[in-house]
């Protein structure tokens, strides 16, 4: 009778120091690893009026910015064309909020043609997934001679 | 050990024990549920917390990290991901703190699940020298524009120290079991109240037990309530009833059959002294006439007369002890010295041949009534027992003693309790001695109503010895 209340309690106080504080555990699996390594920059330029893929040898993705920098320096010697007129000023303030990429070109509007636009979307929302964010993120594009942009941001029509 | 159980055995003090180990019971698997809850739900948090921090860290910094993979890169990556992190890219790796001995810090198994998990974050809790651990492993993914992505083959694992939650674990515990005892004072006062409900009602029927047992049968409990215990009540009551009614019964019937005892010895009484008169009268004619008279008429007539006699003799002891029973005997009481009282009645019944001895304080006593008890003690020690038949007197601190003993062979060990009985033969062969069979039975009534004894017992050297003890201080008259 005693032997077993006392296993009974010896039972009991092992399950309560067991069962309390942290323990070893199994492997558990659980949220999206990160990403965001890439040997080069993703830019969209045309091959007549289709948009391409170049991939920059950057050894990096870099930002958003870099990107778009790098875009705005045109194709090279390519071969291929690209619908923005070349400027001496690159540099392009990104502002990253939930859902919108907005992008400051130092650009006038009479200086990107509608397929130069569809490339500097793409190219911004390629560096935009290519570090982990998400591929539904819209972009805003505001010009020199137009401050705002109204409506829901642009999407890139690949 | 002992203690304990005895101190068990009480049920006040085991209603509260059971109480309180109910209580501990009780309030130590809530708080075993609470705190299991609440710590898994602590690491749960915390771990989560971990795993964005580094996915964050990580994605914030892969973009600026040349690839693939250089030594400095690889430094820049495990720098990002913190203290406690291991870098590993194909066969090249970069460890720091508690991972900085590489991938042999990190359990196969965690290492196995990195590589195989599509694009996800691995964790695992283990133990590095007695501390808890978080480690964390995740592969670094290559997107392409698309969105779609592949490994890049590199992995980073962070190990985070859970001590931290553990301590908060610990502080929950300790404030859970805090709580879980402040109950325990109340279980007690609830234990003791209950116990006291309990045990008043058990505590009653006890005084009713003992009141029962000491000849109290008016005795009773007032049943409370309705439960088990009101039951318990309701079935003692029920039996002293039915106890007080047959007793009442029995008394009856006793009774009854004392009168109806007294009534006969009366009835038969005044036909007896007509008889006897007339069986003398007959005797006396047939021995005083030489007449042709047959021998054998005469002993008849002798027979006749014995016999006649002895009846008139238990008559008169059944009426009298009939009236010792019912409690009318009178009792004539004076300063009575007990040798005097023996010595008559040794000299009355010509008993010259019985040795007297010693001396007795005076007593308060009926004489007749004590010259029938020593007569009756010294007629049987002649008749049953064989001389030297010996009255001694004596005292003891309270009483006066009379002491009739015999040199015969003594009472029977199986007779010996039954001597005082009523009709009480010790040889049922011999049942026509001249005694009444009441002879005895009268002594001990006598000797009560005085509240004395009569004792019968053995002699060690052989023959019986009866004693007769009367208090010598007089005391207040008894009830009957």
């Amino acid at each position: 009778m005693r032997s077993v209340r006392s296993t009974c309690l010896a039972a009991l106080a092992l399950a309560l120091l067991t069962a309390c504080g942290t323990q070893t555990s199994e492997v558990e699996t659980g949220a999206d690893a990160p990403t965001g390594l890439a040997a080069g920059t993703s830019l969209y330029f045309l091959d007549g009026d289709r948009l391409t893929l170049q991939v920059r040898k950057t050894g990096r993705l870099g930002t958003i910015s870099d990107a778009v920098s790098l875009l705005l320096t045109g194709p090279g010697d390519s071969g291929l064309e690209t619908g923005v007129e070349e400027v001496s000023m690159t540099r392009t303030e990104v502002t990253v909020t939930s859902g919108v990429i907005t992008l400051r070109l130092p650009l006038a509007t009479s200086e990107v043609e509608p397929l130069g636009v569809d490339q500097i979307v793409c190219t911004a929302a390629a560096s935009h997934v290519q570090a982990g964010g998400s591929p539904d993120t819209r972009v805003r594009l505001l010009f020199t001679d137009v401050a705002d942009e109204a409506g829901p941001g642009r999407t890139c029509p690949l | 050990m002992t203690t304990r159980r005895s101190w068990l055995r009480g049920l006040r003090s085991r209603l509260i024990a059971g109480f309180v180990v109910v209580t501990v019971l009780g309030a130590g698997a809530a708080v075993w549920a609470g705190v299991r809850q609440a710590s898994e739900a602590l690491v749960e948090s915390s771990q989560s917390q971990q795993v964005t921090s580094l996915v964050s860290q990580i994605t914030a910094t892969a973009p600026s990290v040349a690839y693939p993979l250089t030594d400095q890169s690889i430094e820049q990556l495990r720098v990002a991901a913190g203290t406690d992190s291991l870098v590993v890219a194909e066969d090249r790796a970069s460890g720091d703190g508690v991972l900085a001995d590489g991938v042999g810090a990190v359990p196969a198994e965690l290492r196995d699940n990195v590589r195989d998990s599509d694009g996800r974050v691995s964790t695992q809790r283990i133990e590095i020298d007695g501390t808890p651990w978080l480690l964390i492993g995740t592969p670094v993914m290559l997107t392409d524009p698309s969105g779609s992505r592949k490994p890049s083959g590199v992995e980073v694992y962070v190990a985070r120290d859970l001590r931290a939650v553990e301590e908060d674990v610990r502080d929950l515990i300790t404030s859970a079991a805090g709580a879980a005892l402040l109950v325990l004072p109340l279980a007690v006062i609830i234990a003791v109240l209950a116990a006291r409900s309990v045990l008043r009602p058990v505590d009653r029927l006890r005084t009713t037990a003992r009141r029962l047992a000491d000849g109290d049968l008016s005795a009773r409990t007032d049943p409370a309530g309705a439960d088990e215990l009101a039951q318990l009540t309701d079935a003692v009551n029920d039996m002293a009833e039915s106890l007080q009614r047959s007793m009442a019964e029995l008394a009856r019937m006793e009774d009854d059959a004392r009168r109806f005892a007294a009534d006969v010895s009366h009835e038969l009484r005044t036909p007896l002294t007509t008889l006897t008169a007339t069986v003398e009268l007959l005797h006396d004619a047939l021995s005083q006439d030489a007449g042709p008279v047959d021998e054998d008429v005469r002993e008849s007539a002798q027979l006749a007369v014995l016999e006649t006699r002895r009846l008139v003799r238990l008559v008169e002891d059944v009426i009298e002890i009939a009236r010792l029973d019912a409690g009318t005997a009178d009792v004539r009481r004076e300063p009575t010295d007990l040798a005097d009282v023996v010595r008559a009645c040794l000299q009355a019944r010509g008993w010259e041949e019985v040795e007297v001895g010693g001396s007795a304080p005076a007593v308060s006593a009926d004489r007749r009534r004590v010259d029938l008890i020593v007569a009756n003690l010294v007629g049987n020690a002649l008749r049953h027992g064989r001389p030297p038949v010996r009255v001694t007197l004596s005292s003891t601190a309270d009483d006066a003693v009379v002491t009739v003993s015999d040199g015969g062979d003594g009472i029977r060990d199986d007779v010996l309790p039954h001597v005082f009985g009523r009709f009480y033969k010790a040889d049922p062969a011999r049942a026509r001695t001249p005694g009444s069979g009441l002879g005895l039975a009268i002594a001990a009534e006598n000797a009560r109503l005085h509240g004395g004894t009569v004792t019968a017992a053995n002699a060690p050297g052989g023959g019986a010895v009866f004693t007769l003890r009367l208090p010598a201080v007089p005391t207040p008259e008894e009830g009957r």
